[in-house]
């Protein structure tokens, strides 16, 4: 049947914003607590394909207002109007279309973090969308992948501005077979953000001493938000056993999390499971950094209890701000008074991670963070700065000679840890992100294994990031 | 003739090969004996400018803890509550010294009290924020640090005091805390009025005489 192009276009118009809306994050229906359980969980992207193993969907940045504090109304970039940004959801091997539309007034790229896709599709700032035009990103997850993952802009310089105005959301990729058992999953999406009274979010003069702080340390926020939320609350059956995905999407903050009166079952990171789960009782996740944890429902039927970020010193002493060492409510979990339901038994093996071989590596590099810049250098895209050969073994040694934390990214490729100040790491894990704590030393081992071009490598505080604390890798 | 040419080839390959290998073994030598001067000369600035007195060993190289930075309570300067000055590892070890930094950085570290960890290494040419790639926000070494009278050396001298740190001394491993200070970095303590005009002025000024007037 042939229409007529005009009917055509109104169909697309009728039917394309159905296709289009997102769904809510499907929740289970709370039982019993008294008071008021937030739905805890972004949006998901509607999937607009109908072919098998493929997920197409549609991101827009667009300025627009959105309620983050009771009552008040703020200025923010979101994608598709949320904040955060609506989850990417697919499974390994999926070839994955987004349609992105730059309808904010600047240029901006869509990074899609830790996912080892081709440079091309990698959204670095060699490929700004201007303001208005629009860029398919196109790319295949590969197997062995599933773990979480993100999105955010990394245009050239103005990174930290269009994050910290609400551009970030998450990237969930599922395996064929999971070997955790099936449990009630809990996004979070951890982002501070510095806020007015009137609800708007503040950017003081760079020329300010305020400016020159935040240069410093990375603009911390007053307020930190869980899936754009203060203090929301997750309800929890006694016994029940939930799979938490955290990712730190804040410009500079680090967290050092705790349950009081549980312990977490750490079963994964940036580039998927762990190869055996491990009981730990905090855990810190630096930003650009995710863990997925198990919660075990330790506790009584009704109570509740707080996970908390504990005072962790990244700071120098200069700059380290007054309220550091303060303890903060990130969200409350809360106890439904049924009674306590049977265990989910958690396997002791999750998976095989082959170890990268040291002896294999045929280069070894060291990566130097100063203040604000790798090596000596301040960023310049015209130069490149490490070449390494496709297929190659490389081993990196990321030291820090100054008195602040700086998390490292690697764009493109998940690499290992092979130890921290010579302590070998205790089990292998795959990372794109890791925190070199100050004036310490973390060595990393990485394959370039395929998906020759230039990547990024640099500080994840966003505003080291785009004042020029990053350099550029080409494998070749 | 045509078997003569191959060993004259040689021959004269040989002898060009051989004043070669003298002309760049004669200028080897006078590197290493300049780089060896330049050692030398930065160590006796160092001895002679008291670097030792707060950064280790005092006046004597052969002291324990020469230039190796805080080892003991003692050795931190307080000046005020909250900011109590830690005088760093001045050896070439790579994480606890100064291993990582650059000659030009250490450079720019006297002649413009710049935190050579905290600012790139380039060329400054000038004092302005922003300008002659003065950062834009300068972080300053603390004002213990006697950089605003040392900035007077001649580029010769402070080359020297790199050199000498960078490459006459065995790198130590020393972790020393970091310093207190101000947010500023002390940028409020770095003004012309607080310490001065840079290059001084020109000789001889209302308190000087001789020169050719």
């Amino acid at each position: 049947m042939r229409l007529p192009p005009a009917i055509l276009i109104v169909l697309g118009v009728v039917l394309v914003p159905v296709f289009a809306q997102d769904h809510q994050h499907p929740m289970e229906p709370a039982s019993g607590p008294a008071g008021k359980i937030t739905p805890v969980g972004p949006a998901v992207l509607a999937n607009a394909s109908s072919q098998p193993r493929t997920v197409e969907v549609t991101l827009t940045a667009a300025p627009t207002q959105v309620s983050l504090l009771p009552g008040r109304m703020t200025a923010v970039y979101a994608y598709n109007g949320r904040v955060p940004g609506p989850t990417l959801e697919a499974r390994e091997g999926d070839r994955v279309v987004i349609h992105f539309k730059n309808d904010l007034p600047e240029p901006t790229t869509v990074h899609w973090h830790g996912l080892h896709i081709p440079a091309s599709s990698d959204g670095s700032p060699y490929d700004p969308i201007l303001p208005g035009r629009q860029h398919d990103y196109v790319f295949t997850l590969q197997r062995g992948s599933a773990g979480t993952y993100w999105y955010h802009p990394h245009p050239d310089h103005i990174t930290g501005g269009q994050i910290g105005r609400g551009l970030f959301g998450t990237i969930v990729v599922r395996p064929e077979q999971d070997p955790l058992p099936a449990m009630r999953e809990q996004l979070l999406v951890i982002a501070d953000k510095r806020m007015t009274a009137d609800g708007a979010i503040e950017w003081p003069d760079p020329k300010s001493l305020q400016g020159g702080i935040d240069e410093e340390n990375g603009r911390e926020g007053n307020v930190i938000f869980v899936n754009g939320e203060v203090t929301p609350t997750i309800a929890i059956r006694s016994g029940e056993t939930q799979r938490w995905r955290i990712l730190n999407a804040s410009a500079s903050r680090v967290y050092r999390l705790a349950l009081a009166g549980h312990t977490f079952v750490h079963v994964g990171s940036d580039g998927g499971l762990f190869e055996k789960p491990v009981e730990v009782k905090e855990i810190l996740i630096a930003n650009s950094e995710r863990v997925e944890l198990l919660v075990r429902g330790t506790g009584a039927p009704g109570s509740r209890v707080a996970l908390q970020a504990l005072p962790y010193d990244r700071y120098a002493p200069p700059t380290r701000p007054k309220d550091w060492d303060t303890t903060r409510d990130l969200l409350t979990l809360q106890y439904s008074n049924d009674a306590p339901t049977a265990p989910v038994a958690i396997p002791d093996r999750l998976r095989a991670i082959p170890s990268l071989d040291p002896a294999k590596a045929t280069a070894h590099r060291v990566i130097t963070f100063g203040q604000g810049m790798i090596n000596g250098r301040k960023m310049d895209m015209a130069r490149i700065d490490v070449r390494a050969r496709l297929g190659a073994t490389e081993i990196w040694t990321i030291e820090n000679v100054v008195a602040m934390d700086h998390p490292f990214h690697l764009h493109g490729f998940q690499f290992q840890v092979l130890d921290r100040n010579g302590v070998p790491e205790p089990f292998v894990s795959w990372k794109d992100s890791v925190n070199v704590p100050k004036h310490e030393t973390v060595r990393l081992i990485v394959k370039f294994d395929d998906y020759p071009g230039k990547w990024m490598f640099h500080c994840h505080i966003l505003d080291h990031e785009d004042h020029g604390m990053m350099g550029v890798l080409e494998v070749r | 003739m045509r078997r003569w040419t191959l060993p004259l080839c040689a021959l004269l390959g040989v002898s060009f090969w051989a004043g070669t290998a003298t002309t760049r073994a004669a200028a080897d030598r006078a590197q290493a004996q300049a780089a060896s001067a330049q050692v030398a000369l930065g160590r006796q600035i160092v001895i002679s400018h008291a670097c030792g007195e707060c950064h280790g060993g005092g006046d004597n190289p052969a002291a324990d803890g020469w230039l190796q930075g805080v080892k003991s309570p003692a050795m931190e300067i307080k000046m005020g509550p909250n900011l109590v000055m830690r005088p760093k590892n001045l050896t070439p070890d790579n994480t606890t010294g100064i291993g990582r930094l650059t000659e030009r950085q250490i450079f720019n570290a006297l002649r413009y009290g710049l935190r050579p960890e905290d600012t790139p290494d380039v060329d400054i040419t000038g004092t302005t924020p922003g300008k002659g790639n003065f950062p834009e926000h300068p972080h300053y070494l603390s004002p213990v640090m006697p950089w605003s009278a040392w900035r007077f050396m001649t580029d010769a001298e402070i080359k020297a005091i790199a050199a000498y740190l960078k490459r006459g001394l065995k790198p130590v491993v020393n972790k020393v805390a970091d310093s207190d200070g101000p947010p500023d970095f002390w940028a409020s303590e770095v003004t012309p009025e607080k310490i001065g005009p840079y290059p001084a002025a020109k000789f001889p000024t209302v308190n000087e005489q001789g020169g050719s007037r």
